[in-house]
Formats: C-alpha cells, structure tokens, sequence
C-alpha cells in the first residue's frame, strides 16, 4: 500500500504518550503490527522503556514505510503526524505535545470538545480528535487502548476500520477468544464517535518543538560518582498524575487517630502533629498531602471509623484537610510532575489479562 | 529458498522463537534487563508444549553460567541469555567454557555497567567479553538476532567454540520490526545438522577428564589451541553464512559498509546506530559530502581484513564508541581499528566520539555532528558527544537531617528479662511521631508494599540509621536521579554484595570510633533487600550471618522479581504464574516450594531472626526495635516481612493489608521469632486459621489454582504448609530445638 503522506524520510510516524496502566506499550505494538503484517508496509514499534507501571508515564513509538524502504531511525518519534494522548490529565503537566503543526492529527480521550482540548493543551494547530475512550471502555468492557486504536485508524484517514478489528482479533482473539467481541466493540466504536476540529497555526499559541530530556546537573557541576546529596528531594513530585480519578477524602470528626492509616500508606501523606484527644495528649493527624498521594485507598480500607471514605478526586478540586508535610524546611516548594518511575521491561506477563477484564 | 512467514516481534522474541526452533536440551539463565524476555518468552512457549529445553532458573548469573557449563559438558545443547553486570558476574565462567573447547551459544543483550546503575543500552558490558575466547558476533537489528542465532550454533560446533550473539539493549532487544523466520522449525534443525561432541562427561565408554589441573609449559600450547581455532573460525563464519544466504535469502559478511566506496570521511559504528547513520549519508551525500559508514558484525574472530577493505581510500574515519576504555583515548572499537589500520600501513586520522552511553538515543543530528566534525581539521581527536556543563541550580534543602534527638524519642524500650528483650512501647498512636527517614514523592507503584514496610521497621528503630539497599523496585523507586528520597545516609550496591557491602561500612564506623576519629554514639546499619536479592546474594548474608556482623538484614518478600516484570524467585509461591513460571497445557505455574529464608538464616545461630506482616503492625514495631537492640549490641539481627506488589499479585491496591493478613491467618507467612536460638511464635491464629487456597483465591497470580484440575498442588502447598508451622510449633514448646 502506498502511505497517503511521509516525513522527508519517507515513514508516516506515530507517538503514543499516557501513563502505565492504560495500554498504550499493547496499542503501539498493535500499530506497528497493523502497519508490518495487515497493510503489508514495513513498520517499527517500541516504547519509552522503563514502564508500564501504574500511573508512570508512557510513551510509545509507531514508524511506518513503505514495504521496501528500510527504516533505519531508532531514535524517538519527534514530530508525528498522528499524537495519541491516552490521559487528559496529560494536559499541561508534560511536554507531550511536543513537535505538532497544523498537519498533526491528535487523538485525545476525552470528553471534551476539540475547542476545549485545544485551548487546555494549548496547540498551535492541528486536526484533533476527541473520543470518550474512557466512557467507551467502561460501556464495552473494553479497555482504553482498543477504542483508542479505532479512533486513531479513523484520524490516519486512509486505515480502514477493518484492518484495525484485524489487529485486535490476531492480538486478542487467539489468547482470550472470550475478550474478543467486547474490544472489538472497542475498537468500533472508538472508529465511529470521534469528533474533531481542524484548527490552522492561526498564532493563538506557541509551536512547542522535540527536546531531548536534559538536566541541570552537568559534568561541571553534578556531584562526582552521582552522588546525590540534596536528602529528601523527591518531596518536590507531584505525583498526582498517578492517581485514577479517586482520592481518600477526611472526617476528622470521626477520626479516633488509632494511626492505622499512617501504618499502611506507601506515601507518607498523613501529617500527625502532638496535640490533645479526647482531653489527653495524643498525637492528631491533621490531614494529608495530596501532592504525594497516589490514590491507592489503602487508608480507607483500613480505617476502623470511615474518618477516611474514597472520594471522586474531581469532586473536591481543593479539600480542606489538603495540609503540608511538616517536616518541610522550605518556605516555597515548586513541584515537578512525576509519576511511578519503577521499570518493567518485560511484556510477556503484562500483556495478560487484567483483574478488570480487559487487556493491556 | 526456504518457506519463511512474516513475523512483527522484537530482537528478545526472535533470539527466543530461534532457541525453540533449534530446540536446545537446556537453558540455564537468570533475569536481567534488558536480556529477560528471552527466557520468558521461551518459558511460555515452554507452557504452551512448542518446545522441549529444560529452562532452569539459577540463583544468579554465575551459577548460571555453571549451569550452561555442566550441561555442554554432558554432549548437548545449551543455550544462555543475559547482560550489563549479569554478565560481569558470569565473566568468570566464560574462559572456562571456551578455555575448555565446549561449544554454547549465549545471548546479550547490551546494557550499561553499574554503578551508577543504569537499565539502559550501550556497549560497556559486551567489550569485557573481547579477551574470554569466546566468537562474539553483533546483530544490528531483529532480523539480525534471528538469523546470526541460528549460524552462531553451527559456527560454535564447528570450530568447538562457545559463541555471543550480542546486540543493542532495547534498541535492538525491545524494538518490533519486520522479521522473516523459517516456517518450519526442521528447516533451522537440518541447517544446523547434528551435534557429535568430541568429548562429553556422560561418555561412560570413553571417560574423559575435563579440566585439567595445568601450568606451564602447557596453557601456552593450549590457548595457541585456541587462538588457532579463532582463525579457524573467520572461514567457517564465511562458509556457514553462505550456506544461511542459499536458505534464507538474507546474506550476512564480517563486516559491511555503506556508501564507503567513493568516501573521504566515514563513520565507523556497532550496532544499531549504524543504519542511523545510513539515513544520514544519503542527505549529506545530497549536499555533495562524499561520506559514508561501516560497521562490524563480528567483533572476534575481528575481520582486519574486511574491515580495511571498506576503509583503505579514506583520509578521515570517526569512530564512534558506545562504551570507554578509560584513560586510553578510546573506546575498544577505536582502539582495535586503529591497531588495524597501523598494521596495513594506513595514513588515514582516526577520531574518537564516545556517544549514546546509558542509552542516550542516537538522533540523526548527531549521526550529522559526527560526520562534519571529520572535515575540522582543528577538532579534537577524542570526545564525548552529547555532554552538557549543566545549568547553575539553587540548591535547595528541604529538610533538617534527622540527628539523633529528633529520633531518639524514647518511644520503645527494650529490657533484658532472662536471657530475652522485652519491648515497651511501640504503640501506634506515640510511634506516628517518629520522623519518616524516607521522603514522601518516591516512585513506588499506588498501593506498593515497599514503602509500607520500610515505614513500620524505621518507626520502631530509634537513633541514628544508615540504610544500604541492594538493587530492586525499594531502590530504583528510591533514587531516580536527580533526586532522591532518603533522608538518612543511603548506599546501593549490587544485589550479589549487599550484606558483604554494610559490613565493610559498619566495620570502618566501628573502627574509626575505636581509633577516635569519630564521636561516640552508635548508629544502626540497616540492609534492605527483596527477595531477589535474597536469592543472588544469599551467599553474602550468610557470610555476614556466619560472621554474626552487627547489622540489620531487612527482607522485604513480594515473592518474585518484581522490578524487572515478575520473573519467579525462589520466594515466590509455588504454583503461582510469573513471567518464567507461565501457566499453560504443559505447565502449572512455579514448580517447587517458597524458600524458607527465616529458618535457612536461624541455622547460621544469629541472635535474632523475625518474621513481620503489616497485618500485625504492633508486632512489627516492636520486632524491629528488638533487631536494633540485638545489632547494636549482640550481631546480627534479620528480619523478613511479607510485601505486597498490586501490580504483579494481581490484586486491588486497596486490599492488600487484607491479602497479607490472608497469607498470615493460613500460617503460608507465619509470624514468629527466633531470638538467641529459642524460637517463639507471635501469633498462632488458632480457630482463624484458614486453608491456603483462600489466600491463593485472592491473588491473580494463584488464583487459576483454585480450578479443580489443581487440586493435587493445593493439597501439596497445603501439606508443606502444615509441615513448617507444626515444627515451627514443636520448636517454640522446646528450648532445645
């Protein structure tokens, strides 16, 4: 097949960007395979390896060429012409809108529109394309990455729907014949429900262009054999872009500050602080900080008086009982996003089924 | 030609899907990135009945390599797959395998060097390889990798030579591209032909001794033996590639280059990074720059000659170096060329840029950079592209550091009442005022146990602390660089050393404070290991155990290797699927029992052995203010808890603290003590106690267990279950037991 449009050298170029959990590393393998096995092109396809944690981002990389040109790029996808942001919360919090133009097409779950997504992401232009993967994936009992796949085939404009359920049935059909019908919903449907704007480089906001990841540390002054001596500096993640959507909420009426809550949170959010129970010194918890929360609820399951319930995170943009760790030292902290950096390599146990029934 | 099918699958799959096409007898490997999904994608052909090797599973990389030594001596094939300090540790084993003539073919996938530890790709590890004897071929790409395992087999049994089949770590190893493999896999076997070993240690009619105890004059004539096999080699190679192009189509040479003809400046790199540079001569060549490249896909036998064929006419060749001999101006690449090029005479410069280390990606800007820099006749000889001096930074300080009276609380009191400590304190309430000596912002998954549990031993340790982790997700999520969130002083090292490390700082803390050179005061030295560390570096914490060193040895157990994707450890439950354990027709998950750390450690006679739950957190408090009394003032303390990992137990973040409390009540993790010999159990749950199969229920990676058709391994795990708590029991009513 002859691709529609190519870079200067000649491959039609795809980024994927989310976060661990969401599928993006089994879609761009898809992709490619689409690309190499279904549309008979020559294809690549690899990930920003190092995660496909819970809530760590995620990149992925899709190149196709025609069938006898060799693709000779390992490096990243710097200005794709198809961007897939598998999480709003992406928005605004890192650099992944880097390299569009007006002939990029985005794909954005989303339930908002292509004017709304826009202006949050502030583009400079381009096709953008809105899907309700999330809706979808929970109406289908799918997962986001096969109705992201669909919507992405659409806003290719030349993959036909067909050879996107393809994929899906190779990818899924073999292993988990009972999963198929539902993703292949999936992918239908992300297909058919895109809306998309196209918007000109009309100067409403600034190209944002590809750079390589860079620190401050340098040879000059970075501390020999990295060494780290700046103790406790993870305090300055906001790891919020971690959580899905959930946040412990707190009734510190109900709270009898047994500390069963500061014995099982992985983040040390909780700030106790000497203080006075029930007319006795006791030492109180006074709330939590939500910059290092990850949303895992673990406080909430175990606390004996629900002073700790689950809580819809979008409910409560600023909850009152939000308060600073105490054993901060900084008048002013400015954070960096950040999420889960552990890293996972392998694929072959990931890729099975998850507990939600779909399959990333 | 032979039949051959499209396959869109990575450099790991294809090394795997060519090693169960050959149909190895074995395969001794143990996990590292980013070599691991060789073995597990084998492992779960192995499960679905596509292949018969028997996969074994070492300790570590040098047990490893034994394995794949044993196994070649006994006259079959065997294959290995592994990288970065994986290989170090097994670069011992490598001479003895080519120094003894068994041929072997082993897989690495290229990766940075600790320390600092790095996961990513670059050539640091396979340049220690150059002088073990072994026939090192490199593929630059998928196909590549597919197609060089199958010649390297019947190379290495020709000419009795174990062979590397390296390639880029993730660029290569992680990176799907187009590849062609045989459709039947009696293709690949008939190519390779059948295997007669001239010597084998199952030989009973002909007993052999192999490996001889032997000095001079005879090693001289022996590695003369080898170096004559080396030479012997560069032909085969040839041969064999030949044949492989009447096959496959695919025709592979020493070395190869690209637009070099006609060339006044030309690249010289390994790897994927060459077809990179390919890109880039075409649009310099557009702008009328006579460049080109050229690269080796053989580094031993090194192909001088086909090498200089492809270089002979140019006046300027940059050489780039994914890895550094430092202090040499040069990496291994530049240094072999340049010895090359002395030999045949040449004039032409030679330029060194050491690049892409740590995985730095190689863009086509730096291909370009490479490429001008030639044509400066002012540019330095020796470089590191890519370097940066780095921006002037505010240096902010977050917290106060943690001296000893904002951590000597008073919170927990350990009195000696009989020969045994008795704790006060360790409430919960009182204990949240001890300061965190962990940051909050690390990377930890949601719901990860890690963090848990480091959390509850550090409440119930008060004082000064230096911690030491080994590798592993409590290290990696840790100390992300830049930052990181330990606010106690903190050193890493490798999982093999960990225990052998602390003792060495604790030592120096003790002697310095002996010859007055330090203040008085005790700090307390904390290990942290997972249970992979347990596994590869058991020997060390036995060494140190043995030598009853003053320290804290803390195993947090999520029952695999979770950090590189869940490979079985020793720990993890049998049964239970993990990425080397798949479950399929012909394979039910981890063959053989959890190890029993705690007792293995009782029997060295340290003072204090404990196991923890988060379950039970009062216990865990106060146990570890136990083990700080004990390494303080008595030896060594060890400590084990149960951790939870959501991620790969396939459960809910939220209930772990119920999962673990499950793997408590059924006595799968029971809670007990082992203090000065004398074993007590902290908590029998009696009437609660509840079969194993309702915690295994609760877990993705056990549940398939509870099916029916699994019954005969629920009842076994059951049985072994009961087995330790009743002589866990029998113990705890005997003093002398």
């Amino acid at each position: 097949m002859k691709l529609p449009v190519t870079n200067e050298n000649g491959y039609f170029e795809i980024r994927l960007e989310s976060i661990g959990g969401l599928g993006a590393n089994l879609c761009g393998k898809m992709l490619g395979e689409l690309g190499a096995v279904t549309l008979g092109l020559n294809a690549a396809s690899f990930s920003s390896y190092g995660s496909e944690k819970r809530g760590s981002p995620v990149k992925a990389y899709i190149r196709w060429a025609e069938e006898n040109r060799e693709i000779g790029i390992n490096s990243p996808v710097e200005n794709p012409h198809i961007l897939g942001l598998f999480h709003e919360a992406l928005a605004g919090k890192l650099p992944v809108t880097a390299g569009v133009t007006e002939k990029t097409k985005i794909v954005i779950n989303t339930d908002a529109s292509p004017d709304e997504m826009r202006k949050r992401l502030q583009l400079c232009g381009g096709e953008v394309f809105c899907i309700d993967a999330l809706n979808i994936a929970m109406e289908a009992k799918t997962r986001i990455n096969m109705v992201m796949l669909g919507a992405i085939a659409k806003a290719s404009g030349f993959v036909p729907l067909e050879a996107a359920e393809a994929i899906a049935k190779e990818t899924i059909g073999k292993k988990y014949p009972a999963l198929l019908e539902a993703n292949l919903e999936g992918v239908r449907r992300g297909y058919n429900e895109t809306k998309s704007a196209f918007f000109k480089e009309d100067g409403t906001y600034e190209k944002i262009s590809y750079r390589e990841a860079k620190s401050d540390w340098g040879y000059e002054n970075a501390p020999i054999g990295g060494v780290n001596p700046i103790f406790g500096s993870t305090v300055s993640n906001d790891l919020s872009s971690s959580r899905e959507g959930y946040i412990p909420l707190f009734l510190q009426e109900k709270c009898i500050n047994c500390g069963l809550c500061d014995t099982a949170c992985p983040d040390m959010v909780f700030r106790f602080e000497k203080g006075e129970y029930k007319g006795k010194p006791a030492m109180v918890n006074m709330g939590l900080d939500y910059h290092h929360c990850k949303g895992c609820l673990r406080c909430v399951e175990v606390c004996p008086t629900n002073a700790l319930v689950m809580g819809v995170e979008r409910e409560h943009p600023k909850p009152k009982w939000f308060v600073r760790n105490k054993d901060l030292i900084v008048d002013k902290m400015e954070f960096e996003d950040a999420g889960a950096n552990s890293w996972v390599t392998s694929e072959s146990y990931l890729t099975e089924k998850r507990i939600d029934g779909g399959v990333v | 030609m032979e039949q051959q099918r499209v396959l869109f699958e990575s450099g790991n799959e294809v090394a795997a899907y060519a090693a169960k096409q050959i149909n190895y007898h074995v395969m001794g490997y143990y996990p590292i990135t980013p070599s691991t999904q060789i073995a597990e994608f084998l492992d779960q052909m192995k499960a679905d009945g596509e292949h018969e090797i028997c996969m074994i599973p070492a300790e570590g990389e040098h047990s490893a390599a034994g394995i794949c030594y044993g196994a070649s001596t006994g006259g079959g094939r065997v294959f290995n797959a592994t990288s970065a300090n994986g290989l170090l540790y097994a670069l011992e084993q490598l001479p003895v395998q080519s120094g003894t003539r068994f041929p072997m073919v082993m897989n690495v996938a290229c990766r940075t060097v600790s320390g600092p530890l790095c996961i990513k790709g670059d050539h640091s590890d396979i340049m220690y390889c150059l002088n073990t004897g072994w026939i090192i071929l490199f593929a630059n790409t998928p196909q590549a990798v597919y197609d060089m395992n199958i010649c390297a087999l019947k190379i290495a049994e020709q000419v009795k030579l174990p062979v590397i089949v390296a390639f880029d770590g993730f660029f290569t190893s992680h990176q799907k591209r187009r590849c062609m493999v045989f459709e039947n896999d009696k293709t690949v076997q008939d190519f390779i032909g059948k295997h007669d070993a001239e010597y084998s240690a199952l030989d009973l009619q002909n007993p052999v001794s192999i490996g001889s105890y032997m000095n001079e004059p005879d090693v001289l004539n022996n590695k003369f033996q080898l170096h004559q096999a080396m030479e012997e080699a560069k032909g085969t190679m040839t041969t064999v590639f030949d044949a492989y192009a009447q096959l496959s189509g695919r025709q592979y040479a020493a070395a190869e280059g690209y637009r070099t003809e006609d060339a006044e400046v030309v690249l010289h790199l390994l790897g994927s990074a060459y077809h990179t540079a390919k890109v880039v001569v075409d649009k310099l060549r557009e702008k009328g720059k006579k460049v080109g490249v050229f690269t080796t896909n053989i580094l031993r036998p090194y192909p001088a000659e086909e090498l200089y064929e492809l270089c002979k006419n140019v006046k300027t060749i940059l050489v780039g170096d994914r890895q550094d001999s430092y202090g040499a101006k040069g990496g291994n690449l530049s240094m072999e060329l340049k010895a090359m090029l002395q030999e045949k005479g040449s004039m032409a410069k030679v330029l060194t840029r050491i690049y892409g280390l740590g995985g730095k990606d190689f863009y086509e800007k730096d291909a370009e950079e490479m490429l001008l820099a030639c044509y400066d006749a002012e540019v330095e000889r020796f470089d590191y592209l890519g370097k940066y001096p780095g921006e002037t930074v505010e240096s902010a300080q977050y917290f106060a550091p943690l001296a000893e009276k904002e951590t000597n609380l008073g919170l927990m009191k350990c009195i000696e009442q009989n020969g045994k400590l008795q704790v006060e304190g360790g409430r919960l309430n009182e204990t949240t005022e001890m300061p965190k000596r962990i940051a909050p912002g690390h990377g930890a998954c949601p719901g990860c146990g890690i963090p848990v549990n480091l959390n509850l031993l550090l409440r119930g340790i008060e004082g000064n602390v230096v911690l030491l982790f080994q590798t592993g997700c409590g290290m990696v999520v840790t100390t992300g660089y830049p930052k990181t969130a330990f606010k106690v002083p903190y050193v890493h090292n490798l999982f093999q050393n960990g225990a052998a490390t602390l003792t060495g700082l604790a030592e120096m803390f003790r002697e310095r404070q002996r010859r007055g050179e330090y203040p008085d005061g005790e700090i307390t030295f904390i290990m942290v290991s997972g249970d992979g560390g347990m596994d590869i570096g058991m020997g060390s914490a036995l060494g140190t155990a043995i030598r009853n060193n003053r320290l804290i040895l803390f195993e947090y157990d999520n029952g695999g290797y979770m950090n590189t994707g869940y490979q079985l450890s020793y720990s993890t439950p049998m049964g239970a699927k993990s990425a080397t354990s798949h479950v399929g027709q012909a394979q039910y998950g981890k063959t053989f029992f959890n190890k029993d750390m705690p007792q293995i450690m009782a029997a060295t006679g340290i003072p204090y052995v404990a196991t923890v739950a988060e379950s039970n957190p009062i216990d865990f408090i106060k146990k570890a203010a136990k083990a700080q009394h004990y390494a303080n003032y008595h030896g060594m303390a060890y400590i084990k808890a149960i951790s939870a990992c959501p991620l790969n137990w396939g459960d809910k973040p939220n209930l772990e603290r119920k999962v673990i409390g499950a793997a408590v009540d059924s006595c799968y993790f029971p809670l007990y003590e082992v203090e000065q010999g004398i074993t007590a159990i902290s908590y029998d749950p009696g009437q609660k106690k509840i079969p194993v199969t309702d915690w295994l229920r609760m877990m993705g990676r056990t549940k398939h267990l509870i099916n029916e058709k699994y019954k005969d391994i629920t009842d076994e795990i059951q049985k072994e279950i009961e087995r330790r708590w009743e002589i866990l029991k029998e113990k705890a009513g005997n003093p002398l037991l």
